[in-house]
C-alpha cells in the first residue's frame, strides 16, 4: 500500500520547524525527511538509505519512531501501516577490531 | 552541588574512592567506578562533544549507553560512551569534536 | 561455541524470573545483559510496588531486585554482565560481545527479555545538553547518586513521568512543572496527587515550544495546544530550568526478535513493534520466547510473572517438565497476571475515556486535569468518611490493582474485598487504633490518619513523608492542601519511623479543626520561600 507511488501526496510545503534535528547521530532534519518523502522515499528503509537517518552510532534507537511518525504524517497514513526498518546485528556500536576478533572466524 | 549525600530512601550512596582524572587537561576528581559522565556532571561539565555537521553541543541524554550522545575521547579513543564507562584514576577525558579531540575538526574537511 | 539449555537475553525483572524458574527445573541457564549491573530498571525503582502480596506489593523495586538476584543465584543461573547481545538468529544462535571479542552461543531455547526503550519527543532545542530522558534522570540519581540538575521541567504525565518527578523531589531537585500534550494525566491519580500536594503544577494539553539556551538548557517555554496539536498563540509560559526530562512512553526493544525472523507486528496497544506471542510467551519461531516489556509495555510486576510463565514454558519445550506440570504451575501465575491486568489502567482500556469507577462513582475531573482531587469531590469516595476519633482517610479514587492497605489493617477498618481493583472503603464500625501501618503500606501514599477531635479547636493529620530533612517534633510550618497551596499554620506533633514502615515516615501535624479534610502536606518554616 505504501509502495503505491502513483498516489498523490501533494507538494512539499516548507514548515517553520524544518530545521529541527530529528536523527541526532547523523544530524538529519525534519525538513530533509519530509522532502525525502516528497522525492519518492515512501518507506523508512528508503529514507534511511538515502539520508542516513537512523544509520549513525545509535542505529536508530532514538529517532526511528520519530522518523516513522514524520513520514507517515507526510503520507497521510497511520505510522503502524508504515513498514519499519529492518534490524541487523550488531545491536550496539562495535569496533571493527571486535568484529575482527569474532570467535570461529579466525582461529 | 549535584552529589547526593543522604537520600531519604537509599541513604548515603555507596561510592568508590576519590580519584583524579583530567578533562581537557584540567584536573578533576570523581569516584572510582562511577560512569565518567556522572563524574563530569558532578563537576559541572555539561558539554561532552560538538557534532560533526552543525558543530552543536551535546551532553548526557539517555545515560544507559543507547543513544551515544555522550561520547567523548577517552584515553585517546574517540566515541567512548561516557555514561557506561567506569571512571579510573588518571583517565584522560577530552571533549570530542566530530570524531576527534581537535577543535578544528570539520574546518579541515571542508 | 558453547551450548546451553536456555539462553535468556536481559537480566531485568522478566529475564531473571524466567531464568530462575527454568534453572529450578534443571535447565542449564545463562543470562546475558549489556549492563554493568543486573536487575534492569528494578534498582532504579525506589518506590513501593502496587498489587497484592503475591505481586510483592508495598516492597520497593530495588529490594525486589535483590530478592530476584538471590533467587536466580540459588537456582544456579549464570548471569553474565557487560555482555551486549549483538545478534540473534532463527537457529537459536546468539552472538555476544564479551570484552574485546564477539562470542557465539547456542541455546536449545532462547528467551528474549530485552525490555523497552524510551520514546522521545522532538522540539526546538531538544538536542541541547540538559534535555534528557526520564530514565537518564532515574539512572543518575538512584544508581549513581548524582542529581541530573537543580530545576527540572517534566514532559509526560504517565506513570514514568510522575514517578520520576517524585524521585527528583526526593533527591532534592526542584520540579518546576509536569507538562503533557494529552488533556488528562496519563498515570495513576495517586502518583499525580503526591506530587501536586507538594506544590508541583500540572499543565495538561500543553507541550514544549522550545528548550532555551545557547549551549545548555537555561529555560523552557511551553504552550497550550489545540486538539490538532497546534500551539495556541498567547498561551506561552516560561520556566527557568536547567533540565528538561522527557517521559513520553516506552517502546518494546524487539530488534533482536526481528533479526531472528519472529513475526513482530506494529501494535499500538503494546507500545510499538512487539512479537506475536502465545499464552506462554512463545513467538512464531519455535524455541524462541519473549517476556516482559519486549512483548508489550506493562509494569515490572507483570513482567516478573510473564518471565516465570515463559521460563516454565521453555522447560516444557525441552522436556524438563510435562505439559500437565506446565499447565498446573502456570495456572496460579495466569491468575496473578489477570488480576494485574484489570482496572482503569488495564492494557485493554488504553485510549478509552473512563468517566466513572466500577462502583459507579464519578471520577475526579480535577485529578485528571490538575493532578489532585478537588475539595468538593473527595467526600464521594468510599475511603473518605467522617468519624469521631482517629480514623483512616483513603484518597484512592481510581480502580487500580492494589490492596496492601487492606492487609495492613489488623482492626478490619479497611475493606477492598475479593476484587483487587475495588476502591478501598473505610468501615466506620471498626475501631482504628492509629497504628499508621495503612499509611506506610499504601504504595500510592494516599492514606492519611485524621483525628478531628485531637484538641479543642484542632485536628491532627498524619501523612506519609519521604523527604529529607525530616522535620522534628515541635517544628512549625505551613500546611498545604491537595493542590499544594498553603492553607494554614501547622505544628508537627509526632514523627514516627519504623523498619516496618520501610522508609516511609509518618508525620503528624496539628492544624485548625476546619482544616482536617483540607491539609495534606507539611512544609517546614525554614524552607518556606513564599508568604502564607
Amino acid at each position: 500500500m505504501m509502495n503505491d507511488r502513483s498516489r498523490d501526496i501533494g507538494p512539499f510545503v516548507p514548515a517553520p520547524d524544518d530545521d529541527m534535528i530529528v536523527c541526532r547521530c547523523e544530524e538529519i532534519t525534519k525538513g530533509e525527511i519530509r522532502r525525502a518523502v516528497h522525492d519518492g522515499m515512501y518507506t523508512v528503509t528508503e529514507i534511511r538509505r538515502w539520508l542516513r537517518a537512523g544509520m549513525g552510532l545509535c542505529q536508530g534507537q532514538t529517532c526511528s519512531k520519530l522518523v516513522k511518525g514524520i513520514a507517515a504524517r507526510e503520507l497521510g497514513i497511520s505510522p503502524a501501516l508504515l513498514e519499519p526498518a529492518s534490524s541487523r546485528a550488531p545491536m550496539r556500536p562495535t569496533e571493527m577490531k571486535v568484529l575482527g576478533r569474532e570467535e570461529g572466524a579466525c582461529a | 552541588m549535584l552529589r547526593i549525600t543522604e537520600h531519604p530512601i537509599l541513604g548515603a550512596p555507596e561510592k568508590g574512592r576519590r580519584v583524579e582524572f583530567t578533562f581537557d587537561g584540567r584536573t578533576m576528581s570523581g569516584c572510582e567506578g562511577e560512569p565518567v559522565a556522572a563524574a563530569l556532571k558532578a563537576e559541572g561539565v555539561m558539554i561532552h562533544r560538538y557534532t560533526s555537521k552543525r558543530h552543536e553541543p551535546r551532553g548526557i541524554f539517555c545515560a544507559i549507553g543507547r543513544c551515544t550522545d555522550c561520547v567523548m575521547v577517552v584515553d585517546g579513543v574517540p566515541n567512548i560512551r561516557t555514561c557506561v564507562t567506569p571512571l579510573h584514576e588518571g583517565m584522560d577525558v577530552r571533549t570530542q569534536y566530530g570524531v576527534t579531540d581537535r577543535k578544528d575538526f570539520g574546518e579541515e574537511a571542508r | 561455541m558453547k551450548r546451553y539449555d536456555l539462553i535468556v537475553i536481559g537480566a531485568g525483572p522478566s529475564g531473571l524470573s524466567a531464568a530462575a524458574e527454568a534453572a529450578s527445573k534443571g535447565l542449564r541457564t545463562v543470562v546475558f545483559d549489556e549492563n554493568e549491573r543486573p536487575g534492569g530498571q528494578l534498582f532504579k525503582q525506589i518506590h513501593k510496588f502496587f498489587g497484592s502480596k503475591e505481586h510483592k506489593a508495598k516492597v520497593r523495586g530495588y529490594n525486589i531486585g535483590k530478592q530476584l538476584l538471590q533467587e536466580a543465584a540459588d537456582a544456579g543461573v549464570d548471569v553474565v554482565l557487560n555482555a551486549p547481545v549483538e545478534g540473534l538468529y532463527p537457529d537459536h544462535e546468539v552472538t555476544v560481545r564479551i570484552g574485546d571479542s564477539l562470542r557465539h552461543f547456542k541455546g536449545d531455547a532462547v528467551i528474549a527479555a530485552t525490555g523497552a526503550s524510551e520514546n522521545m519527543a522532538a522540539f526546538k532545542g531538544w538536542t541541547l545538553p540538559g534535555v534528557i530522558g526520564a530514565g537518564a534522570a532515574q539512572t543518575m540519581m538512584n544508581l549513581h547518586g548524582i542529581k541530573p540538575g537543580n530545576k527540572v521541567v517534566m514532559l509526560g504525565s504517565g506513570n514514568v513521568g510522575l514517578v520520576v518527578s517524585y524521585q527528583l523531589l526526593q533527591a532534592g531537585v526542584e520540579v518546576a512543572a509536569v507538562v503533557d500534550a494529552l488533556p488528562h494525566v496519563g498515570g495513576y491519580g495517586v502518583h499525580a496527587a503526591k506530587l501536586a500536594r507538594t506544590g508541583v503544577p500540572f499543565y495538561l494539553s500543553h507541550t514544549i515550544v522550545e528548550a532555551e539556551g545557547e549551549d545548555r538548557v537555561k529555560g523552557v517555554t511551553i504552550a497550550e495546544i489545540d486538539n490538532k496539536f497546534n500551539f495556541i498563540p498567547g498561551t506561552e509560559k516560561h520556566f527557568d530550568a536547567d533540565t528538561i526530562c522527557v517521559a513520553v512512553g516506552l517502546s518494546p526493544m524487539s530488534q533482536l526478535l526481528k533479526m531472528a525472523e519472529c513475526d513482530v507486528p506494529d501494535d499500538p496497544s503494546k507500545g510499538g513493534q512487539a512479537p506475536r506471542v502465545g499464552a506462554f510467551g512463545e513467538t512464531s519461531v519455535k524455541g524462541v520466547f519473549a517476556a516482559g516489556d519486549v512483548s508489550g509495555i506493562e509494569e515490572a510486576s507483570s513482567a516478573m510473572i510473564e518471565g516465570r510463565i515463559t521460563g516454565l514454558a521453555a522447560a516444557e519445550s525441552l522436556g524438563f517438565i510435562t505439559k500437565q506440570e506446565l499447565e498446573a504451575e502456570t495456572a496460579g501465575l495466569e491468575n496473578q497476571l489477570a488480576s494485574l491486568r484489570r482496572g482503569m489502567f488495564a492494557p485493554g482500556n488504553k485510549g478509552r475515556k473512563i468517566t466513572e469507577t466500577d462502583e459507579g462513582i464519578a471520577l475526579s475531573e480535577s485529578l485528571l486535569t490538575q493532578g489532585y482531587v478537588a475539595d468538593d469531590e473527595i467526600a464521594r469516595f468510599p475511603g473518605v468518611t467522617k468519624q469521631r476519633g482517629i480514623h483512616p482517610v483513603i484518597e484512592c479514587t481510581q480502580n487500580i490493582p492494589c490492596n496492601p492497605c487492606q492487609d495492613a489493617c489488623r482492626k478490619g477498618c479497611i475493606r477492598i474485598g475479593k476484587d483487587i481493583t475495588s476502591l478501598p472503603a473505610v468501615d466506620t464500625d471498626s475501631q482504628c487504633v492509629g497504628c499508621g501501618l495503612c499509611v506506610a503500606a499504601c504504595s500510592g501514599q494516599a492514606v492519611f490518619l485524621v483525628d478531628e477531635d485531637y484538641e479543642e479547636g484542632y485536628a491532627s493529620v498524619t501523612l506519609p513523608y519521604e523527604f529529607l530533612p525530616l522535620p522534628e517534633t515541635g517544628a512549625r510550618g505551613t500546611a498545604l492542601d491537595r493542590s499544594g497551596a498553603p492553607v494554614c499554620e501547622a505544628e508537627v506533633v509526632e514523627i514516627r519511623t519504623s523498619p516496618a514502615f520501610d522508609h516511609t515516615n509518618l508525620l503528624t501535624m496539628k492544624v485548625p479543626a476546619d482544616m482536617a479534610m483540607t491539609a495534606r502536606f507539611f512544609r517546614n518554616q525554614k524552607t518556606e520561600s513564599e508568604a502564607c
